[in-house]
């Protein structure tokens, strides 16, 4: 792959951003220390109980986590040689299980995981059970499944109200159908007996209430970087510091993750006081479909000053993850956070893009030939979009996004 | 015409019994997979009709209208959404949606969609039956309220009380249909086979097409002639593998020596061989038999779909078998990998043809690796 294919994510620039990513290290090491001392270790898929194992004081690795590890490390066909060496179905959601059967930890990145003493997981998809299944078996650890979780259509069970992200901080439980709530925090509160049967870890009321709390602060702290790198032209942090910066959710409902993002926002307010700016030559502001800094990022950067400003990701911890705490029935809040985190619904993505003053949007096909499901929306509120085939920097790809920039640059009077 | 060709009749136009109840006035509710319980279809005086695809029959439609965010790219459910888009089911008056695998669950949120977005599509009055997956008692209480919430469902779209005398009509009913059909299973593994897997499938199938009490007396009068049913030698084979609601797949394999003797599918022996136990009441039995039926491959754990798988073979004396997993069936997919092992382990050679299309257009790659599995066999 040559390094125009492999295209360049944003330069890291933010302290912050490089003190979560540094903190990650150090917090991976340190986990396999507690392991080596007894302590148990958990796997779990994002929004599965994360903020339960950390309020509980068990370090936990997210699946979506580790997997964003390994796309960044561009190992993801080494895992699937390794899933298909071992006679597994190549599948994305089993990367991190192959990082684990490799058992190759000059390999893995960060040396890989310890040996986890349970699993959890569910019932999201067709398959992420069977994998969660095979992974405990290789793992020879636990294995906990959990029906009623996330589903990324959670419209169907209770559609959305108009404006629901507005709703979702005080409104949250309005969001979520009762009968299916009320399963989940029985089975979370079994969850918790299974735990505390196996290792000696406790989880008290006052514990979770406190981790609730924190994880609340963090969002607010995010909510106020996203809003200055959002009202602040040029833009004060590239998309590389701010997904760099999603790493801090991992650790959500902790004093370490609320003092990362603490940090972060202080960071971000430090640079728009300072005037410092992302990109110098800033020129366009683009919204983002992606998870993650696109690979193009560099180079519209400084072929065009065109700045990711606003992304997948932007809103969500604030939008999504701040949640009116339950005090009479705290399992009630936690167990919310684990059935319903957003829609995917065009209308917020593109408050976001107005939010943060973007020209154009750029998203990645997901499938060809079906229509995009963002573009007649933005287009109507007088927002272009590029649709790119794959996210890479190819020929192809550089040809469709040099036009749309292009196209925009002279819309706005200004020149490649 | 046969008893069987009656049977062959309504299985090759599977609409044909559905449109004659209508002319009565009477209404018709359609479901996917055998996950809902059409016994309390049949009790609040519907006919239950499970929706099935037509692979030679095209999916443009569906595709051209599929919101990214609700495919999951599995074809034969696209196939049975065209079918739904294209008038082909404009004889529904209702349909049930279940929690099942990933690409039905998701027809639901995507009709929504549609029906806001362009009034002009014309859906019968479809609801979501929702259920879990994992087998603790919590789910199964949980199941239990859904399904006394879709009895009342029923109760609406009718007019009238689902009794229990009502009820219980339609389990004796199904539990007939239940008991015959394992005949046919039985007739299947018989040594030597009766009844080809071709033949099977079109028995089973048709009884979800038909109203179960007229399929019943068709099924009595052809389980009378059993004993003249030719024997069939060749080649036991065993199959599992995706949902199979046509015989293209089981054609290829018969049109060697080989009869299909047992399968692990929706629509082949897993339909029926779980009855519902009648010493319970009719709503609490039937709530039972569904949760406690033979799993579909979205349930937890995988080792009680791989002894399912096990077991079916090995009490058909299958010889070998084949696992056929379509394309984005990401359950079967994860499955195979396990059942192939535990078939092997009991001596049954496996094949497994992975992301295999909906429409078998090209059979030969197929035909050489089934001769070669099945040539050992063949006396």
């Amino acid at each position: 792959m040559t390094q125009d294919a492999a295209g360049v994510r944003g330069v890291k620039q933010l302290e912050s951003a490089n003190m979560v990513r540094a903190h990650q290290r150090e917090w991976f090491a340190e986990n396999r220390k507690r392991v080596e001392q007894g302590e148990p270790f958990a796997i779990c898929n994002g929004d599965d109980w994360e903020e339960g194992f950390n309020a509980m004081d068990i370090p936990v690795m997210c699946i979506n986590y580790w997997h964003a590890i390994i796309g960044t490390k561009q190992m993801n066909p080494y895992y699937d040689k390794v899933l298909a060496e071992h006679g597994y179905p190549v599948t994305g959601f089993a990367r991190a299980m192959a990082s684990y059967m490799d058992k190759k930890p000059d390999v893995a990145p960060w040396g890989g995981y310890p040996k986890p003493a349970i699993l959890i997981g569910g019932t999201k998809n067709d398959i992420e059970m069977k994998v969660l299944e095979y992974w405990a078996r290789e793992c020879e650890c636990d294995f906990y499944p959990l029906d009623w979780c996330l589903d990324p259509v959670p419209e169907w069970a209770h559609p959305p109200p108009p404006l629901w992200w507005e709703r979702m901080k005080e409104h949250w439980d309005e969001m979520i159908e009762p009968h299916r709530l009320a399963g989940r925090i029985e089975e979370e509160k079994a969850l918790v007996n299974f735990i505390e049967n196996r290792t000696n870890k406790r989880l008290t009321v006052p514990r979770l209430l406190r981790s609730l709390e924190l994880l609340n602060e963090q969002m607010v702290y995010w909510g106020k970087a996203r809003d200055l790198i959002a009202e602040t032209v040029p833009c004060p942090v590239n998309a590389r510091d701010q997904g760099g910066m999603y790493q801090a959710m991992w650790h959500r409902g902790s004093e370490k993750g609320r003092d990362l993002v603490k940090a972060y926002y202080e960071e971000v307010k430090y640079r728009v006081d300072k005037g410092t700016v992302a990109c110098p030559n800033e020129q366009l502001r683009l919204s983002w479909s992606g998870d993650h800094a696109p690979i193009f990022e560099t180079y519209i950067e400084e072929k065009y000053g065109a700045v990711i400003v606003a992304w997948a990701y932007f809103s969500y911890p604030i939008d999504s993850y701040y949640r009116r705490i339950t005090y009479d029935n705290p399992m009630k809040t936690l167990a919310g956070h684990h059935m319903i985190l957003f829609f995917q619904d065009p209308k917020l993505y593109l408050r976001d893009a107005k939010m943060a003053k973007c020209d154009g949007r750029i998203e990645v096909s997901m499938m060809p030939g079906v229509p995009s499901f963002t573009k007649p929306v933005f287009e109507q509120a007088g927002i272009p979009v590029c649709q790119l085939p794959r996210e890479t920097l190819d020929a192809e790809v550089k040809s469709i996004l040099d036009k749309f920039i292009g196209e925009l640059l002279a819309k706005k009077g200004k020149h490649v | 015409m046969t008893v069987f060709e009656e049977m062959q009749k309504y299985y090759r136009q599977r609409d044909l019994a559905a449109r004659e109840w209508k002319k009565n006035g009477a209404k018709v509710v359609g479901y996917f997979c055998d996950n809902v319980p059409e016994e309390l279809i049949m009790a609040a005086g519907f006919f239950p009709l499970r929706l099935s695809g037509d692979p030679k029959g095209g999916m443009d439609v569906a595709k051209k209208n599929l919101l990214i965010r609700y495919s999951t790219r599995e074809d034969f459910v696209h196939s049975m959404f065209n079918m739904l888009l294209t008038g082909k089911y404009d004889y529904l008056d209702y349909l049930v949606i279940p929690h099942a695998k990933d690409s039905i669950h998701r027809l639901y949120q995507l009709m929504v969609e549609m029906k806001q977005t362009n009034p002009a599509w014309k859906f019968p009055t479809f609801i979501f039956l929702d259920a879990t997956h994992i087998p603790s008692f919590p789910a199964v209480s949980y199941d239990r309220d859904r399904m006394i919430e879709f009895k009342g469902k029923l109760e609406e779209w009718s007019g009238k009380k689902v009794t229990n005398e009502a009820l219980s009509r339609a389990i004796n009913i199904t539990n007939e249909s239940k008991m015959l059909l394992k005949k046919v299973a039985e007739l299947r593994a018989a040594e030597p086979p009766r009844i080809s897997g071709v033949e099977a499938l079109q028995i089973i199938g048709s009884s979800m097409f038909m109203l179960k009490e007229e399929h019943n007396k068709l099924l009595k009068k052809y389980l009378e002639g059993a004993g003249n049913l030719p024997a069939r030698d060749g080649a036991r084979i065993f199959v599992d593998g995706s949902p199979l609601d046509n015989l293209q797949l089981y054609e290829v394999i018969e049109s060697f020596k080989a009869t299909v003797v047992a399968d692990d599918n929706c629509w082949g022996n897993r339909y029926s061989d779980v009855p519902i136990d009648t010493v319970l009441p009719p709503m609490e039995a039937i709530v039972d038999r569904y949760n406690r039926k033979s799993p579909c491959p979205r349930m937890y754990p995988i080792n009680r779909l791989v002894d399912y798988c096990r077991q079916s073979a090995v009490n058909a004396k299958a010889q070998a078998a084949i696992c056929y997993v379509y394309e984005n069936d990401g359950a079967e997919t994860w499955l195979t990998r396990e059942k192939v092992k535990a078939l092997e382990e009991k001596g049954v050679s496996t094949v497994s043809f992975m992301n295999q299309p909906y429409l078998i257009s090209n059979a030969e790659q197929l035909k050489t690796s089934i001769e070669k599995l099945i040539a050992p066999y063949k006396k």
